[in-house]
């Protein structure tokens, strides 16, 4: 049940970072003065320590985030020379966000999430069910 | 006549199918953990092995009559196995949704009919202790 938690926590990471990529799609000063760049959350697997782990037999194996890094990839160029950050040549550097890109990796973070919530209501219903062999 | 009742050897048996069934539901939970971890690859138990190699020797209990069940040894530990078969992704990947989920949902099922059996030998365990009440 703690990797499937483990999972819920590492896909809403997903969809928030898609959020604020898509929200900076268009933001041509971030904190460093250069234009946003677009962030992506590395996925790691992570085993979950456990009784079972501990005994030496078949453990759960969660995931976690192991970190959440920048796109490298070059920005691209609007030219509109009356924006405030065009260059001397009138063309103004945009983010690297690709926005349907990202509404797709949202839906794709979305459906995984999904799946870990029936995951974990069938192990709910497994636990109940073993509560029941006392009554 | 007790023997009836508390039918050792079926109950442990059932036991077992608790274990077993956990166990799939745990290796396809930590699946569909790493739906989307890049070069995780699909585990998988597999018991039937582990059984198959117990039955044909291992030690037994004597039989005196046909129909006597020889029993079995302690619960076989599954083998953690990489699954075969299943087509990777450009990430290294080859977790699938539906396999994993199908799996889940049919662990969860022989979970269940192993519960009721369970549950149906104690409630008549309990039957005898309460005077047939």
């Amino acid at each position: 049940m703690s990797a499937s938690a483990s999972a819920l926590t590492a896909e809403r990471s997903r969809i928030e970072v898609a959020v604020s990529n898509m929200a900076n799609a268009e933001s041509t000063r971030g904190v460093n003065g250069q234009p946003y760049r677009r962030r992506d959350v590395v996925l790691a697997s992570n085993p979950v320590e456990s009784f079972d782990d501990a005994m030496g037999r078949t453990g759960a194996v969660g995931v976690k985030v192991a970190d959440i890094v920048e796109d490298r990839a070059p920005f691209a160029r609007r030219y509109d020379p009356a924006h405030p950050d065009a260059d001397a040549e009138g063309f103004v550097s945009m983010p690297n966000v690709d926005v349907p890109g990202q509404m797709v990796d949202m839906l794709s973070a979305t459906r995984a999430y999904q799946a870990n919530l029936t995951a974990i209501g069938l192990i709910k219903d497994l636990i109940s069910r073993a509560m029941e062999l006392g009554k | 006549m007790n023997d009836i009742i508390t039918d050792r050897s079926i109950m442990s048996a059932l036991g077992r199918q608790l274990t077993v069934a956990v166990a799939k539901q745990s290796v396809a939970a930590s699946n569909l953990a790493n739906l989307d971890t890049p070069n995780y690859r699909t585990r998988d138990v597999s018991f039937d092995e582990a059984l198959n190699q117990v039955l044909p020797g291992g030690e037994k209990l004597a039989v005196t009559q046909r129909g006597h069940l020889t029993g079995q040894p302690a619960v076989p530990s599954g083998e953690l196995e990489d699954a075969e078969g299943l087509a990777t992704r450009r990430d290294g990947n080859n977790v699938q949704l539906d396999r994993e989920l199908l799996h889940m949902t049919r662990a969860a099922g022989d979970f269940t009919a192993a519960q009721t059996a369970l549950s149906a030998k104690f409630r008549l365990v309990r039957y005898a202790i309460n005077e047939s009440k």
